[in-house]
């Protein structure tokens, strides 16, 4: 049974929702004397996640954190910024990951059923040496897994028999608090919350955290890289440079993923257009239009982004992985890292190699 | 093209594809509010059938030598067979096809579907024969589509997984129960009657150590030393993986690394060859089922799993019966429509079944001569 603990600590549960509901309160009531707590509480939350600072769950007061919750969720939502919701998402997720990695088995079944319309089933299978917990549908797996970057996430690697995804029970709880986070976000792009507004007696508490988020932003925002450097391309992208160097013709994706790669890190077209000159069929006309189509110039004036890391694996593209891309979703973000790492380093490219790519999520 | 058209029935859209007589038809394979509305916005995705295309083209096969030509546009170097990725002799890639399809390529392609729902459909994602729905292309394959309402809301990336799982792409055998122990050398692996890519890695193992030849082990182990312990101890090595339990570390000479090695070589040919973009568009366009393919004069074919075996689809989408034509041939290879079989041949006047020439018509390979 899933006792008032459980709910402050699962607040997305619908037994926390049908809890709140059974009180009848509006947000607009919890902005009364006598929720000064929950007021402050779901301050501190949203606070917490724009210091990046762990936020853990308060179970002395459970009313008090259920409340929190959705005050919480109101003022993320009501700033309409999408760093924050982010932000907040991802800082419940954690919380939430922690709390149900210390939950037994049982719970875990329970909550992992109570809470997103999912059908698990604690049905330990033992496969040789390993014994895995949970099983859930491969569909609903799907609707979240993607996320995650790492080889051992992919469904190519994961046991799936019988329409089933079988799962160890510490990464049972990753995905789901996973699919929080991605909730909270999604949520965030419907008509109703966009339309949301706090009430005026609780803006001030909101203005307080707009003031705090746009310090915080400030210093995470990243600059625009300038230009080509070194020893912060991706494996992927320096195997694709090495092939047309030495003249050899790559495929039509590979093209794609060079262009939009350096055009995204500041480079020119004329860059580009040089590192193509060594390939056969280099026909300096066409070559041009397609790197001015990619970059904006041209055609439909959208700038194009580097395909995912997803996308060049898909494609037979990802060659060599290093640490760094275990980190990475992206080859932009590795590029970003890198840069960071180097710039920490006094502008030595720091050394990458081994680990074989395998992150641990 | 015409696009964005909606029809109020089934009836409707039988009509006008009678008045209008396309020489192709196609289906969205996404749900929307309003299949009308001429921008995507507009149309508001619901959400979309999961599609397989499994398409001849794409999987090598020996026969492609004897009906499949290719020119270089630069140099003007020809042959035969699969297209090279690029010209052999001067390295461009602006390649002129001239592709064929005969009756072992669709076979191939039969077995690539078999293997779609046989192997991975139904065991790995537990979906029952009556949700899938398989078509005829008309041409060189095959469509499968998954009718299950609870995937139709999956997205790119998810699909994206469903194609790799199929395909094998990224596949990482120590996530498959190969796991060293303390003792060195020695690791333990998965067992032939697992499910998944875990017994099929299993048994992958097995057919290929069966078979394979010292040489090409070696290529695939990058040890003369490996392949040879492996090749010399070959019985004892099945054996001890066949086992209940199996038991992967018996022999001396060879490390956990080799066996993934083994196990990559090996997966490679269990996995699915099909086009994976089809799979990861939500909103792909289809060959509509019972219309003709513009290219070959043949019917699409809605089918049964159970029709699937016995479906022979020079025979069975043939949709002119009876009646014969003139045809003048440019040049063909052997080509078989229904019962008729001719070829090669070129620059020929014969009188052939009606089906017959509209298929060299289709295909550009004729005229018709009065």
């Amino acid at each position: 049974m899933l006792a008032k603990e459980d709910l402050a600590k699962y607040p997305f549960l619908q037994k926390a929702a049908a809890f709140i509901e059974g009180r009848n309160l509006s947000i607009s009531d919890l902005a009364g004397p006598e929720f000064s707590n929950v007021v402050r509480r779901a301050v501190e939350r949203v606070r917490s996640s724009i210091l990046g600072e762990e936020v853990t769950t308060e179970t002395s007061d459970p009313e008090t954190e259920i409340l929190s919750y959705p005050l919480a969720l109101a003022f993320v939502y009501a700033s309409k910024i999408t760093w924050l919701v982010n932000r907040f998402a991802t800082s419940e997720a954690k919380r939430c990951e922690e709390e149900l990695r210390k939950e037994p088995i049982s719970k875990l079944e329970e909550i992992g059923n109570a809470s997103f319309g999912w059908k698990v089933e604690a049905n330990p299978i033992s496969l040789e040496w390993e014994k895995l917990d949970f099983r859930l549908g491969v569909w609903q797996y799907l609707e979240v897994a993607p996320q995650f970057h790492s080889v051992s996430w992919k469904l190519t690697n994961k046991y799936l028999n019988g329409g089933h995804v079988y799962l160890k029970a510490k990464d049972f709880a990753r995905l789901l608090a996973e699919n929080l986070k991605l909730r909270i976000v999604r949520r965030a792009s419907e008509e109703e919350i966009r339309k949301f507004d706090l009430p005026q007696l609780l803006m001030p508490h909101l203005e307080g955290l707009l003031k705090l988020a746009e310090e915080r932003k400030g210093t995470f925002e990243e600059e625009a890289p300038q230009g080509l450097v070194d020893g912060a391309i991706p494996p992927c992208i320096q195997a694709i440079m090495g092939d047309l160097a030495s003249g050899k013709s790559v495929s039509h994706m590979a093209r794609f993923a060079i262009t939009t790669f350096m055009i995204n890190v500041g480079e020119g077209v004329e860059d580009v257009l040089r590192r193509f000159g060594n390939v056969a069929d280099f026909d300096e006309g066409k070559a041009r239009y397609q790197v001015e189509h990619i970059a904006g110039m041209s055609g439909s004036r959208t700038k194009y982004s580097p395909p995912k890391c997803d996308v060049l694996r898909s494609f037979g593209l990802c060659v060599n992985p290093d640490r760094t891309c275990s980190r990475v979703t992206h080859p932009l973000r590795y590029y970003r890292l890198r840069l960071k790492d180097q710039r920490r380093n006094g502008g030595v490219a720091q050394g990458a190699k081994g680990g074989g790519g395998r992150g641990s999520a | 093209m015409i696009r964005h058209l909606q029809f109020a029935s089934a009836r409707a859209l039988k009509e006008y594809l009678e008045v209008k007589a396309p020489a192709n038809a196609y289906y969205s394979s996404a749900y929307y509010d309003t299949p009308s509305a001429p921008d995507m916005v507009g149309k508001g995705w619901q959400g979309a059938d999961l599609v397989f295309d499994i398409d001849a083209d794409h999987i090598p096969t020996a026969c492609k030598a004897d009906h499949d030509t290719w020119r270089c546009l630069d140099c003007g170097a020809a042959g035969r067979g699969f297209p090279p990725a690029a010209c052999p002799k001067c390295g461009m890639k602006k390649l002129e096809t001239e592709t064929w399809v005969c009756e072992e390529c669709l076979k191939v392609a039969k077995e690539e579907a078999f293997k779609l729902i046989d192997d991975f459909m139904i065991p790995d994602f537990g979906v029952s024969q009556k949700e899938i729905e398989i078509c005829f292309s008309g041409h060189r394959g095959y469509h499968l589509h998954i009718l299950d309402e609870r995937l139709r809301r999956l997205g790119s990336d998810g699909r994206r997984e469903v194609a790799d799982y199929v395909r094998g792409v990224g596949l990482d055998p120590r996530d498959h129960g190969f796991r060293e122990i303390a003792r060195e050398g020695a690791f333990l692996g998965p067992d032939m009657r697992d499910g998944g890519w875990r017994g099929r890695i299993a048994r992958a193992i097995y057919a290929y150590i069966s078979k394979c030849t010292e040489d090409q082990l070696r290529q695939v182990v990058k040890s003369a030393a490996v392949a040879d312990t492996i090749c010399r101890n070959r019985a004892k090595f099945l054996e001890n993986i066949a086992s209940d339990p199996p038991f992967w570390g018996g022999i001396k000479g060879y490390s956990l690394e080799s066996v993934v090695r083994i196990a990559l070589a090996a997966a490679a040919e269990n996995a699915c060859a099909i086009d994976e973009r089809v799979t990861l568009d939500v909103k792909r366009l289809i060959r509509h089922p019972n219309t003709l393919h513009g290219k070959t004069a043949l019917r699409a074919v809605r089918l049964d799993y159970s029709e699937l075996e016995s479906f022979d689809p020079l025979r069975s989408a043939v949709a002119f019966r009876g009646g014969s034509i003139k045809v003048y041939v440019k040049g063909m290879p052997r080509v078989r429509i229904g019962d008729h079989e001719a070829g090669p041949a070129s620059s020929v006047e014969m009188e052939v079944p009606k089906a017959f020439g509209l298929y060299l018509i289709c295909k550009g390979a004729a005229e018709p001569r009065s």
